[in-house]
């Protein structure tokens, strides 16, 4: 795809535009095609001018205090004109109790003052580029992964007393370990047990005993999410994705770089869905 | 050519003696805690050098201030800029900020106002008294300044492209309240060429914003003698991201730039350069700060009496205000800012500022609180009162690093002057658009410093906390607006529309003369109840629009 395109507007009177210089600037040394409209912009001439320069996004920018008013007005604008699959965002001197009202209004981020133009870019980048829009936010937590020393030993509190159902017991290869699904929901709870001496569970019990090992969310496009992962700059276990249970497709995100929690990502087999 | 050592000293003890006969010294000792006696000025004996560059305070050239006792008479005006929300309101906070000690007035006018458009006007929508107070016609300004007494307090109105309608209402007021003009008493900012290269508030092209200023310049002269017809903007410039050097050089070429107009309109030098003051930043490179205040009096004084050839010492004196920087705070923790305005206020008094408006802590958040007003006020008071910095004239004069700073800012000033002069004056190279790139230049760079880590604020790219206060913000009132709309609507239908349309087209028909100078056509126009917006649009239609 081409450059991503960019309208920097200044709504309403304010002359303070050493901000959105400095956006504009660097979002060009980031790539990107970026038009300044200049000081003095009603939310109409904003609008038609991401319009005609059929922009990818549009960032406003305002310090005077009338971005309760003028914000709102080009998303208003941009939906009149059919034109609001042009995302907005905006900064300046904007009080973080306006933010909320702002998000509602169809703002979609506020950037305020000490953002980095760095995160900036990267959040228009996220933001504009198609190939990643189709990547859809995980939609459910597929199982919580918990690390037994046996499942046979452990099975009739889960079945018995907690009273939930039992779906599955197989043998997973590629983790080394033996696997028991629990029905909860939409969810399920998975019993791991190690099967040989080289499995990470194995590994994971003798350092930290039994108890919670992983939570696994539920992913579209799993090869696709890892690479945009990688990308950013997020450490990963896995970088492709490998065989789960239930012919699932799964990938580990290093707990490193999720704070001390072991992600799954799963992507289940397309049978499974039904 | 100089003259010799005793002579330049016995001539600045002779003004000292003038001067404490009208300003006596707040005391009659100053001492340090130890019971040390402090000195009004040290200074080396015998040092031709020294008295040539740097001089003694209040004698050419000024290095180490323009009053021969400073701050041992009389301290720097306190002068807190405020204004928000309807005149009523902004009344309330000027009285309240009176009764708090502060000396003098400062109006911070809403952008519609400032750009010359009546509250009901499309473009002033959702910008009526949002970053000041909002002001359509005289009455508003009487309700602004109601209970003021304008012979005794000083005003200062940060207005540019309107300023002359704006000083015609305070006249207006002022004659209301019985004041002789040459007793009024303030300043009008009145600075178009930054406002084209940095704050944005313009609204005719330059040749026209020219005429209207040396117009102010001369019907001051005439009639409001005490009244400062202009404060020659670096703020701007060094908020938009200039340097330290390019603020002074910037402003400097600028204040040439105006000298160079009234010249050429047939004035003399000597009847409107004393009433030419300054306006300048504070940032956080303390030393620095102080250096460029030094530096820029003493190359203003040389430009003035060289270049110039005036010759009231008033004209050489480079007279400043001085506002801490607003970009040099942060939104978050913003109770460090408290700690930067500091450090910021305190580089102005070491400057030798004649007046200083210190920052509120919530600025990068809002417009301030009365609370966070009155901290930012009571900083002024105890670097004042309490520090001991004011009881000698130029407390870092002859600091070795302090000097050659100074030299060297000096140094940079000249250079930029000189590229300026090459392009053919500071109007022609903010035509090119030559300020505004190294401007913005420099304010990419900081940023990217900043992104880097190469440059430390505390609180943002270090020592950040993981969850920030929310500090309670000033709020508008919304209905504001609509209030204001209804009370400009209703004036138009009690006044007598006659009056208002024959003066207008007064001010039309002087427009088109060139050789007319327009304030008492405006000064008729504001009596009869003309809006601002009113005003401005006459002149639009006739001087046309400045675009950017």
């Amino acid at each position: 795809m081409g450059k991503i395109r960019v309208l920097i507007a200044k709504p309403g009177l304010d002359g303070h535009d050493r901000g959105a210089l400095v956006i504009a600037q660097a979002l060009r040394d980031h790539g990107m095609e970026v038009i300044y409209t200049g000081l003095r912009q009603s939310p109409v001439q904003i609008a038609q001018a991401a319009i005609q320069e059929d922009v990818d996004v549009i960032g406003l920018s305002s310090l005077s205090g009338a971005h309760r008013t003028l914000f709102p007005k080009v998303v208003e604008v941009l939906k009149e004109k059919n034109a609001d699959d042009i995302p907005v965002v905006a900064g300046g001197v904007i009080p973080s109790e306006d933010i909320p009202y702002l998000m509602e209004k169809g703002i979609n981020k506020i950037f305020t003052s000490g953002s980095s133009t760095e995160d900036l870019a990267k959040y228009i980048e996220q933001l504009v580029q198609p190939n990643k829009q189709q990547i859809e936010e995980p939609k459910k937590i597929a199982h919580i992964g918990i690390a037994v020393h046996s499942i046979d030993q452990v099975l009739p509190f889960y079945t018995d007393k907690l009273g939930l159902e039992l779906e599955n017991v197989e043998t997973v290869e590629s983790e080394g370990a033996k696997i028991a699904f629990l029905k909860i929901g939409e969810s399920r709870i998975e019993l791991l047990e190690p099967t040989v001496d080289s499995s990470p569970i194995k590994k994971f019990l003798t350092k930290r005993g039994e108890g919670v090992h992983h939570i696994a969310l539920e992913v579209d496009d799993i090869e696709e999410r890892l690479h945009q992962l990688k990308r950013d700059g997020i450490q990963l276990i896995n970088d492709e994705p490998k065989d789960g249970a239930h012919n699932s497709q799964i990938a580990f995100i290093h707990p490193k770089a999720s704070h001390g929690v072991l992600f799954e990502l799963c992507q289940p087999s397309p049978k499974e869905d039904e | 050519m100089s003259e010799s050592h005793g002579n330049m000293e016995k001539k600045w003890l002779d003004s000292v003696e003038a001067t404490t006969e009208r300003f006596p010294e707040r005391k009659d000792k100053f001492r340090t805690s130890s019971d040390l006696e402090v000195e009004r000025l040290y200074y080396p004996t015998n040092d031709s050098e020294y008295e040539e560059k740097l001089g003694y305070p209040g004698e050419y050239p000024y290095t180490r201030g323009i009053q021969p006792t400073m701050y041992r008479s009389r301290f720097w005006t306190m002068r807190q800029y405020a204004g928000f929300g309807s005149a009523k309101e902004t009344n309330k906070r000027f009285r309240y900020l009176l009764e708090q000690g502060q000396t003098g007035l400062s109006v911070a006018f809403d952008l519609p106002t400032q750009i010359g458009y009546d509250s009901d006007d499309v473009m002033s929508e959702g910008e009526v008294g949002k970053v000041g107070v909002a002001i359509d016609s005289l009455k508003d300004m009487e309700q602004l300044l109601d209970g003021i007494p304008l012979d005794k307090v000083s005003t200062s109105m940060t207005i540019n492209a309107p300023a002359s309608v704006l000083l015609c209402m305070y006249i207006a007021v002022g004659e209301k309240q019985g004041v002789p003009l040459e007793k009024l008493t303030g300043t009008i900012q009145n600075d178009i060429l930054k406002e084209y290269i940095a704050r944005g508030t313009y609204i005719f092209p330059p040749k026209p914003s020219m005429r209207l200023i040396t117009n102010i310049f001369e019907y001051c002269q005439q009639n409001v003698p005490k009244f400062n017809t202009i404060s020659i903007s670096g703020y701007h410039i060094r908020e938009a991201g200039s340097t330290a050097v390019q603020e002074a050089a910037f402003t400097i070429a600028n204040g040439m730039a105006y000298v160079d107009a009234a010249i050429e309109s047939g004035l003399d030098v000597d009847t409107f350069a004393p009433r030419l003051a300054f306006f300048f930043n504070a940032h956080n490179n303390f030393f620095e700060e102080v250096a460029k205040f030094r530096a820029a009096r003493r190359v203003w004084a040389k430009i003035m009496k060289e270049r110039y050839q005036a010759k009231n010492p008033k004209s050489w004196k480079l007279r400043f205000h001085t506002q801490t920087g607003g970009s040099t705070l942060t939104a978050q923790q913003p109770d460090n800012n408290v700690v930067r305005v500091t450090l910021q206020a305190l580089a102005a008094v070491m400057g030798g500022t004649q007046s200083l408006h210190t920052n509120s802590r919530d600025e990068a958040l809002s417009l301030p609180t009365e609370e966070s007003a009155r901290i930012a006020l009571r900083t002024q008071q105890i670097i004042a009162n309490e520090s001991g910095v004011a009881d000698t004239v130029d407390p870092l004069g002859g600091s070795y690093y302090v000097e050659e700073l100074t030299d060297q800012v000096e140094a940079g000033i000249e250079e930029y002057l000189k590229q300026i002069e090459e392009i053919g004056g500071a109007v022609q190279a903010v035509e090119e658009g030559f300020m505004q790139r190294e401007i913005h230049h420099e304010a990419y760079e900081t940023q990217k410093a900043i992104e880097k880590q190469e440059e430390i604020i505390v609180g943002l790219n270090k020592y950040q906390l993981d969850e920030e206060v929310n500090p309670d913000l000033l709020k508008v009132d919304e209905q504001l607006e609509k209030s204001q709309i209804e009370s400009v609507l209703k004036l138009r239908e009690e006044r007598d529309q006659e009056v208002v349309n024959k003066s207008l087209e007064a001010i039309r028909s002087a427009a088109q003369d060139e050789n007319t100078n327009l304030i008492p056509f405006i000064l008729d126009a504001v009596k009869s109840y003309a809006t601002v917006g009113e005003i401005c649009n006459v002149l639009r239609e006739e001087f046309g629009e400045y675009t950017g």
